[in-house]
């Protein structure tokens, strides 16, 4: 073993190098080739390279990717994100636990089959709570069916769709048949109704483009299927099944030859008499119809980052070319100078979309003034925000777009290196962008001599590790060079002095892909949406209590109202609109009065809440602010690098208070130290993560103050705080003993036709009850 | 040259030059304790905080560059709190005593666990110096202290409390019995004069101090014996040879005794106070028709100018030690009255402190010292200690006070700041560890503020395990990598962490080690 994990160790750092910069690369290759970093491995390392002891064991440590003990078979990821979290994701984190019979600290069982971990957001907002195991993805998970999906995992997984046929080309070609494929849609089942639809139409012999588009954005209604014909209104159809593929199909398209015809025909027969009825549930769509859920999302939004959504194939180069793709960026190496690219950009009044609205002009303008030899220009797609997403889905379905981006900034500030820093949990959008990369490198789009132009620019790809505050800039810039990812002090801004100390130009992802658009439109085109000091679209994800959630780009300016009554249809099941939480773990909660309020940068900071990175996330009358407060502070005091006292321990402060008052131990006083302590933090914090973090806390005390008082008068008004509730069995119940069946402690005696009791001693508040009682007889108080 | 202002001063500093050199250019002292010329890892503390006034936002001063125009202020209101604030939070997650709890619970405050390892180290008589610092007669209560320190000590609940009484009059008896005794260094002579009206151990104890510091002490007592209520204890509880052989040394220090001379009113409005700059009351409960009314009892003067009052003439006191204390805080009012000054209660140096230990903790304490139960007199308790038990019982002590005490900028600050430990106390504390296998260094990782600079320097030092931040946020530690030990990861830096670490995190494990490197600087 020892001699083993020696070769393979020698053969990473002989393909990543020695120096002290390759650390991060050389950690997440050991880890992939044994699943944890063994000791021997680490040493090995120090021993073969420039790499220390103190680096080696400072790195691992930090990013949450690395793992120094051996894991199970399979890795179970329970995303904790926001939306996961408001619809119950820390409950089925404890079911599966208690599935997989872990003791406090374990994570492995006892098998060393499965391996218990938290990620903090899978980006997936809209199908919460979303469960990974290795590679499959299981959404809107709930307690009681933890025991079902591991044991789908076991006997249903890696099943692949065998051999497939192709279909005889020279049959007449019907149409188009469009299937997203993003992470959301995957995650849904799309990639099996998408086997199932080449099965049949391959078994049909349909001659029929199958063209897998990125994300669409409607989330909620995936998989999602748009079928294109010749002089036809395109339809949708959403949620499907991979059982009803067949029979949507069979709406479409005529089967090719007589034989297949009939067959068809014979099997549908039959398959008829044995189901009697095919099951369709699915709702179908026609583009064109108004009032219709899919027109409603769509419509009020501009597409300029998700320009195409729904048409295009994200990794199909030519295709990009065919619909404007590269023309913005020809147009500046040809009749273009770097100074007019950042004019256009400074009329633009484009402003960074990776929280703070910086303006893009202006930072570009620095970088393209120094007069250094070498700049850098990197991407930032460490997108960690608990409930947003917009980041992955552009990298994964406009991974042209971004890189055109790129090119026109580097040729515009002077850079000849670049680089994607893309979050590890992303792996879908590494992939897509490396297969970008490459298709652009053959084409001579990127490397030497771009178009002939004699400009030169290389990009690569820098994975994260699992380090929510590398998305600040500095730590960003740390990271990559081999460090932890500990912020520095700006001044200096990498702009001046960034990577290597080089001037650096670090955007994100979104204000990339909006450039090739304002070149090809001018900067009036774009500055004449959006609002007085916020120009053009933001993209949001759309997620939490709404009927219609998914990553939506609107105007700036829009209001909150109109994203969650007209984009999001309102509130499911009945329930009061509460409050929107903007920003993530920076932002703040927004109160349903003021849902008039426009979005745009300035509003949104006045109001105590901040652009983020756009995870807008929908609490409804159900959800506890407190409890919310609580969940993003949790998440910024564990994203915390620990530089500085402030973040370190004031976080961390903040957190022990809150626990004492959702737990119902809360006073007067802790209440003002809270805020004390919340107002200090924001103003001695050194970095962006630090001086934001109190903001969940700071909004929620100002807009809801009233829910902190009950709770240190020992009520929690929504129930949500399970330390202050207790769980009880009505009069209404009907004796069906499904609650007693399922209840994992044993804490309701299975009394068949008899009313239920609950012993609230044994009683783990899991919820399960609750949720499989047919007649909602069980409640808590 | 960039032109700034600080707290209102304009001045003109050279670019690249930091706010916080800028305004130490002009005298004034910015707090910092993460800094460190020519290391990187600064600003973390935050302790360094100013404001710009012109955005009203606060920044670490340590790490910003000079820039024309700025405005800053440094010792605002806000900027204090702002800091104070910062050592709040470090202190809420910093375990570990400033002074150990017995030296608390002294009412003295006597250093006892200093006292303690330099009896172990067989160095007498400077043990004897450090007690006579704070105690006067350290024979006396050596026999009759009810020893309130030994109720804290820490090792109490490991198995017994330190005999620390007993020590301390070991080490006063040695002395005693010298025929070279120690009598402390004078001060110049001042040429003034004191009364001190009773001789109990709260007259005793101000005479000695007030002559330490140069002033010409008359003590004045009704008895014909020196020692007050001491002279009514029971030979078997305090033997009269040693309550004459200390006072015996006090007349041999300068102390004049008037003995079997009643002083009543008329007499110390007319004879006392025209023939003494100052007079001390020091009568014990009976007042003996001495009229004194409104005493400060912080500052011990009377609402008579030039008249002082200390002891159980105040409010009875339960016990000799504490009329000691209080003979000593006379003093120095005393003294600051002669001198023209203004006289201040006598204030503590700021102190953390952390409450009970956990049983997991005792191991770690008695890494410090010998496993020994409590040594008992084998000639008995009113002989006391042999030299060998003596010193068999010191090494029991834990060394539960901090090694870097008086240099500690964390406890520095605080004391500045007057920063509160209980503020943000909430949740569990850490428990304490202590790594002490390195020859000269141990390192308290619950004292550690992760500023980095010990891993920086060993890194420079080219250590080849060294140090590593652990870890992130708030359970981030600095150790050492590979699960190696400090011997391993500080082979050649570890007397350069020492010194640059701002906390008792890494300290010299002796004070030798530390007076050695001093030489050297």
């Amino acid at each position: 073993m020892s001699q083993e994990i020696v070769n393979i160790v020698d053969q990473i750092v002989e393909r990543k190098g020695q120096s002290p910069d390759a650390v991060i690369p050389i950690l997440q290759e050991i880890q992939m080739a044994f699943n944890y970093l063994p000791e021997l491995a680490l040493q090995r390392v120090c021993d073969t390279t420039e790499i220390s002891a103190s680096q080696i064991y400072g790195i691992s440590t930090f990013y949450t990717q690395f793992r120094h003990t051996p894991v199970g078979q399979h890795i179970i990821k329970v995303c904790v994100g926001t939306a996961c979290h408001v619809k119950g994701a820390m409950q089925v984190y404890d079911a599966l636990a208690r599935e997989l019979d872990l003791k406090d600290g374990e994570d492995t069982d006892a098998e060393g089959k499965f391996t218990l971990d938290k990620v903090a957001c899978l980006g997936c907002c809209t199908i919460a709570p979303v469960v990974q195991i290795d590679d499959i993805t299981y959404g809107h998970v709930s307690t009681e069916k933890v025991s079902e999906i591991l044991d789908d995992f076991v006997h249903g997984s890696g099943k692949q769709n065998p051999n497939l046929k192709k279909i005889k080309s020279n049959n007449e070609n019907q149409g188009e048949i469009r299937i997203g494929l993003g992470s959301c849609c995957i995650a849904s089942g799309s990639a099996d109704v998408k086997n199932e639809l080449e099965n049949t139409l391959i078994e049909k012999q349909i001659n029929v483009d199958v063209k897998q588009v990125g994300c669409v954005g409607i989330c909620n209604q995936v998989p999602l299927m748009e079928i294109h014909k010749p002089g036809e209104v395109p339809s949708f159809y959403s949620k499907i099944k991979p059982e009803e593929v067949r029979e949507i199909v069979g709406r479409h398209f005529k089967p090719a030859g007589p034989v297949a015809r009939m067959k068809d025909s014979v099997y549908n027969f039959f398959e008829n008499l044995v189901l009697e009825k095919t099951p369709i549930d699915i709702i179908r769509y026609v583009a064109d119809k108004r009032d219709t859920p899919v027109s409603e999302f769509l419509d009020r939004q501009i597409n300029i980052a998700t320009e195409y959504r729904g048409e295009l194939k994200p990794s199909d180069l030519e295709e990009y070319k065919r619909l404007d793709g590269f023309s913005a960026l020809k147009k500046c190496l040809d009749k273009t100078k770097p100074e007019e690219i950042v004019d256009t950009i400074v009329k633009s009044g484009l402003r960074g979309r990776g929280g703070a609205g910086f303006p893009s002009g202006i930072k570009w303008n620095i970088v393209r003034k120094s007069k250094e030899a070498i700049k850098y220009i990197i991407c930032n797609g460490d997108e960690g925000d608990p409930g947003a997403f917009m980041d992955r889905m552009l990298l994964e379905s406009y991974p042209y777009r971004i890189i055109e981006g790129m090119i026109i900034a580097a040729y515009a500030v002077g850079a000849s290196e670049g680089m994607f820093y893309i979050r590890a949990e992303y792996p879908l959008a590494v992939t897509r962008i490396k297969e970008a990369i490459d298709n652009c490198k053959q084409q001579k789009i990127l490397g030497d001599n771009i178009f002939g132009s004699g400009f030169s620019f290389h990009l690569k790809i820098f994975e994260g590790a699992g380090a929510f505050v590398c998305g600040e800039e500095t730590a960003l810039i740390a990271s990559v060079e081999g460090k932890r990812g500990m912020p520095t002090m700006r001044p200096p801004y990498p702009a001046l002095k960034g990577l290597w100390d080089k001037p650096t130009l670090i955007n994100n992802t979104e204000t990339f892909s909006l450039i090739p658009w304002i070149i090809r439109n001018g900067a009036e085109a774009f500055n004449q949406t959006g609002s007085e000091d916020s120009k053009g679209t933001k993209v949001f994800a759309l997620a939490g209590k709404i009927n219609r959630g998914g990553l939506i780009e609107v105007p700036m300016g829009i209001t909150i109202k109109t994203i969650v009554k007209e984009i999001g249809g309102g509130i499911p099941n009945g329930k009061k609109f509460k409050a929107v939480q903007i920003g993530g773990p920076s932002g703040g909660c927004i109160p349903a009065s003021m849902a008039d309020i426009p979005i745009d940068f300035e509003s949104l900071k006045e109001a105590g809440a901040m652009m983020g990175s756009g995870g807008l996330v929908v609490l409804d009358e159900t959800d506890c602010m407190v409890d919310i407060a609580r969940y993003f502070l949790s998440f910024t005091q564990d994203q915390s690098c620990g530089k500085c006292t402030f973040c370190r321990i004031g976080t961390r402060k903040m957190l022990e208070i809150l626990n004492k008052i959702t737990s119902g131990k809360g006073t007067q006083k802790d209440l003002e130290a809270l805020k004390n302590l919340a107002i200090s933090t924001k103003n001695g914090s050194l970095c962006g993560l630090g001086t934001s973090a109190p903001n969940p806390v700071l909004s929620t005390l100002v807009y809801f103050r009233e829910e902190y008082e009950q709770h240190i008068k020992g009520v929690c008004p929504t129930g949500k705080c399970s330390e202050m509730i207790t769980y009880f069995i009505t009069e209404d119940c009907n004796g069906c003993t499904k609650c007693a069946q399922r209840c994992p402690t044993e804490a309701i005696p299975l009394t068949p036709y008899e009313i239920h009791t609950i012993d609230t001693e044994k009683c783990i508040k899991c919820d399960i009850c609750k949720q499989v009682c047919p007649i909602d007889a069980v409640i808590t108080k | 040259m960039v032109k700034l202002r600080i707290d209102d001063i304009e001045l003109e500093v050279a670019e690249g030059t930091t706010v916080k050199s800028a305004a130490e250019a002009i005298g004034i002292e910015i707090p910092s304790m993460c800094f460190m010329e020519g290391f990187t890892n600064h600003p973390s503390c935050m302790v360094c905080l100013v404001k710009d006034k012109n955005n009203g936002g606060f920044f670490p001063s340590c790490a910003r560059q000079v820039e024309e125009g700025m405005e800053i202020m440094s010792e605002s209101d806000d900027v204090r709190e702002a800091r104070k604030d910062a050592l709040d939070l470090l202190l809420s997650d910093h375990v570990g005593d400033c002074e150990a709890p017995c030296r608390i619970g002294c009412p003295a405050y006597m250093d006892i666990p200093k006292m303690n390892r330099l009896i172990a180290e067989e160095k007498f008589q400077e043990a004897l110096v450090t007690v006579k610092e704070e105690i006067a007669l350290p024979l006396i209560l050596g026999y009759i202290c009810s020893a309130p320190c030994e109720k804290v000590c820490r090792r109490v609940p490991v198995d017994e409390a330190v005999s620390i009484c007993q020590l301390k009059r070991f080490v006063a008896s040695e002395d005693v019995n010298e025929k070279n005794f120690y009598l402390p260094e004078k001060e110049i002579a001042s040429g003034k004069s004191v009364a001190i009206i009773g001789s109990g151990p709260a007259g005793l104890a101000c005479a000695f101090h007030l002559t330490k510091a140069g002033h010409e002490c008359v003590v004045y007592d009704r008895k014909k014996e020196a020692g007050g209520s001491l002279t009514e204890i029971a030979e078997n509880e305090l033997p009269n040879e040693s309550l004459k052989a200390e006072i015996e040394v006090l007349q041999k220090f300068g102390v004049q005794f008037i003995m079997g001379q009643n002083i009543d009113s008329h007499q110390l409005n007319n004879e006392i106070k025209t023939k003494y700059q100052t007079v001390v009351i020091a009568t014990g409960e009976n007042h003996n028709g001495l009229e004194i009314k409104a005493i400060n009892k912080e500052t011990y003067e009377t609402d008579q100018p030039g008249m002082f009052a200390c002891g159980s003439v105040v409010k009875k006191l339960d016990m000799a030690v504490k009329a000691v204390a209080q003979g000593k805080a006379a003093a120095k009012s005393v003294n600051s009255y002669l001198a023209g000054k203004e006289v201040q209660k006598t204030s503590r140096m700021f102190n953390s402190k952390f409450g009970k230990l956990t049983p997991e903790e005792y191991p770690e304490y008695l890494k410090e010292s010998s496993k020994d139960r409590r040594t008992a007199p084998e000639k008995g308790n009113l002989k006391g200690f042999t030299t060998e038990e003596a010193i068999r019982e010191a090494r029991r002590c834990m060394h539960c006070d901090c090694r870097k005490a008086l240099d500690c900028k964390l406890r520095i600050y605080s004391h500045t700041y007057g920063a509160d430990r209980r503020k943000y106390l909430f949740g569990e504390r850490k428990n304490v560890v202590k790594y002490n296998t390195h020859d000269s260094i141990v390192y308290e990782p619950e004292k550690c503020i992760k500023c980095g600079l010990c891993i920086e320097i060993a890194s420079a030092e080219k250590e080849l395990t060294g140090l590593a931040f652990i870890g992130r946020g708030f359970d981030v530690q600095v150790n050492v990598p590979f699960g190696k030990n400090m011997e391993q990861a500080l082979e050649k830096a570890a007397a350069k962490c020492a010194n640059a670490c701002p906390t008792g995190a890494i300290a010299f494990k002796k004070d030798e080690f530390l007076h050695k490197d001093q030489e050297k600087k």
